[in-house]
């Protein structure tokens, strides 16, 4: 397995607005993120692994919403362990849970403003913000219908617009294409890439291609480890001929994974 | 903020819960409008009494309420944001106690239509009880938005809405060792004693009883923002210094009255001109109902040697000692009101008057007998009561015979010689066949 630290192929723009190092984890008992070094800086970093790698749970730890076991964490340079200022670095976050809970009595402006509130945006940009939100995910003709009503695809893009209403720093999407359609993915690539100029945005993500198409950065992690931190293109690079996939970047993911089991073996 | 409040008002539990408190509360009042027709202060202290559903009510709703985070799902969502817990659900409280206090208010409001033609004394007492009242929903709203929160089951609205009107039942004198006064100050549906048309509830009362419901509404808002365990046993500190407060507050032991009386509803207010007609300022309205019909019954007693040259109101309640002595030269008249807020049967209000030629049986313990006391008002008024042929209209119509047989002056001496043994709570029938009274 070819093992790049964070240090090393992270983005050059600095300050980082994530700095993880030895970061550990736990879910109940299991240590679901085990000593990770991890530096992010402003672009769009995929996050990718296979089910059960710790990808959900490291989002969580980065969203400030789970406490690490051990290690540091860092984040927009306030460390997250009750020393910092977590509701200023908390201001400066944008998440979407891969369990996206909404309010269904809501509209979509409705719960988007809710979501400004709770982010303690000044009240006067609010409206302006939300709608801007809403108009970049492409939910402007739903912008007044209940959440309820909303399809699958249509709630994710609404869980977007919440992540992005306070333009953060560092912004956080779990799974955000589940339910999208391909014109809607390929629309979400767009947004990522905006997004990416200005902040710091971590996508994590089962669909290897999204991830190669809109990201600067590829984070693989198995089993609460980093296996792998580069550009695409080096991913795409570590696949050979022989390895599963239907794409290089896929046959990329699987080669990777599966050098790191053997050397987990041995 | 103005537009999360116009948002939670929208689309939180608080709609509902003023929709149940208006239907719930019109309905119970309108239900038995007899009981609380006759004034403002028995709507208030109607409206307390109804509490014992209302209350549990808005404990379901708050409960429910608080499951919303829950049932959405948004608690990681929100875990991520910077704005703190107790700012987070500031709105929410807001809203939940503007529905709370604005239902119970608007059910109170209904009655205005309905009396306000005939009530028109208005104490300032009446606006603490609406005040208590209110205030005791929206503690109970929020007091259940904190269980909702603790404890964040479906089965949890239903069940505190049961353990509400448990708790309520059980907030009673004999449950606590007879003290009247603490029940009065744990329950919002109590202290309210005895319904008369001159009641009120003591101003240390209503005091004692807003101080404990905010140590209530305080407990329950620290423990819903509460994020750590110290915080909600930190909770019960405001429902100690609420109770603290309210002791200090409230009359006990023998200086607790529990049906206290409105000295001011029971002053008089008299009619221009003469002869003199006075009620209570509690039913001023309905002077001017009562003046022609009271002054006809005088006029009718005029034939009367030493015949009663006024008509007041009687004022006396058996929560009282008696504010107001029966004189001959005075007709002591009760006012009773329908459940319009109209004087209930005004066409016969002149033949009441006239019973017992116009004497009260009031002070008397034995009453006087019926059967002499109608017949003479039917001589008086020249009508002829019913015959029937089973008592006391049977009897009524024989004594109204026997006098209307007589010669107008015997007549008149005899129903004089009744007046006389009325006063004296004597023996009416004796009288009326010339002997003593």
């Amino acid at each position: 397995m070819r093992s790049v630290s964070a240090a090393e192929t992270a983005p050059t723009i600095s300050p980082w607005a994530v700095q993880a190092e030895g970061l550990r984890v736990r879910v109940g008992r299991h240590l679901a993120v085990d000593g990770l070094d991890l530096s992010l800086g402003t672009g769009v970093h995929g996050l990718l692994g296979p089910n059960g790698a710790g990808k959900t749970t490291l989002m969580r730890a980065l969203a400030t919403v789970v406490k690490p076991a051990d290690g540091r964490l860092q984040l927009l340079g306030q460390p997250v362990d009750g020393r910092g200022n977590l509701r200023l670095v908390r201001r400066g976050l944008g998440y979407l849970p891969q369990q996206f809970g909404f309010y269904p009595r809501f509209t979509v402006r409705e719960f988007v403003e809710y979501l400004a509130w709770l982010k303690e945006m000044p009240g006067p940009a609010i409206p302006d913000a939300v709608q801007r939100a809403i108009d970049r995910v492409g939910l402007t003709e739903k912008a007044d219908a209940r959440m309820k009503t909303l399809s699958g695809g249509m709630l994710r893009r609404a869980g977007i617009a919440q992540a992005i209403v306070n333009s953060p720093e560092v912004v956080l999407l779990d799974e955000p294409t589940v339910g999208l359609d391909p014109e809607q993915r390929l629309d979400f690539r767009t947004l990522l890439r905006e997004l990416g100029v200005d902040s710091c945005v971590l996508v994590s993500t089962h669909l290897v291609e999204d991830v190669v198409a809109a990201c600067t950065d590829v984070i693989l992690i198995n089993r609460g480890k980093l296996v792998y931190q580069g550009t695409p293109d080096g991913l795409v690079a570590e696949g050979g001929p022989d390895d599963a996939g239907d794409s290089p970047a896929e046959r990329g993911y699987s080669a990777l994974l599966r050098r790191h089991r053997a050397e987990e073996v041995r | 903020m103005t537009r999360v409040l116009r948002t939670e008002l929208r689309r939180s539990s608080a709609g509902a819960l003023f929709l149940v408190l208006l239907v719930a509360g019109v309905g119970l009042l309108y239900s038995a409008p007899d009981v609380w027709a006759y004034g403002w202060m028995p709507v208030a202290m109607a409206e307390r009494q109804y509490l014992i559903l209302l209350w549990p009510l808005a404990l379901a709703a708050g409960a429910w309420q608080s499951r919303r985070e829950q049932r959405s799902n948004v608690a990681e969502l929100f875990a991520s944001t910077s704005r703190p817990l107790p700012q987070r659900v500031a709105p929410t409280l807001a809203v939940m106690a503007v529905a709370a206090a604005s239902g119970y208010l608007v059910v109170a409001a209904t009655t205005v239509p309905w009396i306000a033609h005939s009530a028109r004394y208005l104490p300032t007492a009446v606006f603490a009880v609406v005040a208590v009242g209110a205030l005791s929903l929206v503690a109970a709203a929020w007091l259940g938005m904190a269980i909702g929160r603790l404890v964040p089951s479906p089965a949890t609205a239903p069940v505190v809405a049961v353990a509400g009107i448990a708790v309520l039942l059980i907030l009673t004198p004999p449950v606590l060792g007879g003290r009247t006064w603490l029940a009065a100050m744990l329950s919002p549906t109590r202290g309210i004693g005895l319904f008369s048309d001159f009641r009120t509830v003591s101003g240390r009362v209503s005091a004692a009883q807003a101080l404990w419901l905010a140590g209530v509404a305080v407990t329950g808002t620290v423990l819903l923002a509460a994020g750590k365990r110290l915080t909600r046993v930190a909770a019960l500190i405001p429902l100690l210094l609420g109770a603290g407060a309210a002791l200090a507050v409230i009359p006990q032991g023998s200086a607790y009255v529990d049906s206290p009386i409105d000295r001011v509803a029971q002053q008089l207010v008299c009619a221009e001109g003469s002869p003199r007609v006075c009620v209570s300022r509690a039913h001023a309205g309905l002077l001017d109902v009562v003046t022609p019909r009271a002054r006809e019954a005088l006029r009718l007693l005029a034939r009367l040697p030493d015949p009663p040259t006024s008509a007041v109101e009687d004022v006396n309640t058996f929560l009282d000692e008696h504010v107001q002595p029966y004189r001959a030269d005075t007709v002591m008249f009760r006012i009773e009101i329908g459940g319009d807020g109209r004087l209930l049967n005004p066409d016969s209000f002149a033949m009441r008057m006239l019973y017992a030629g116009g004497m009260s049986e009031a002070p008397c313990p034995d009453g006087l007998d019926p059967a002499v006391s109608i017949a003479v008002a039917h001589w008086l008024m020249g009508e002829e009561p019913p015959a029937a042929a089973a008592e006391p209209d049977a009897d009524i119509h024989s004594v109204w015979a026997g006098l209307h047989a007589l010669p107008e002056q015997a007549a008149i001496d005899r129903v004089a010689a009744v007046r006389k043994a009325a006063l004296a709570c004597g023996d009416l029938a004796e009288a009326l066949a010339g002997g003593t009274a």
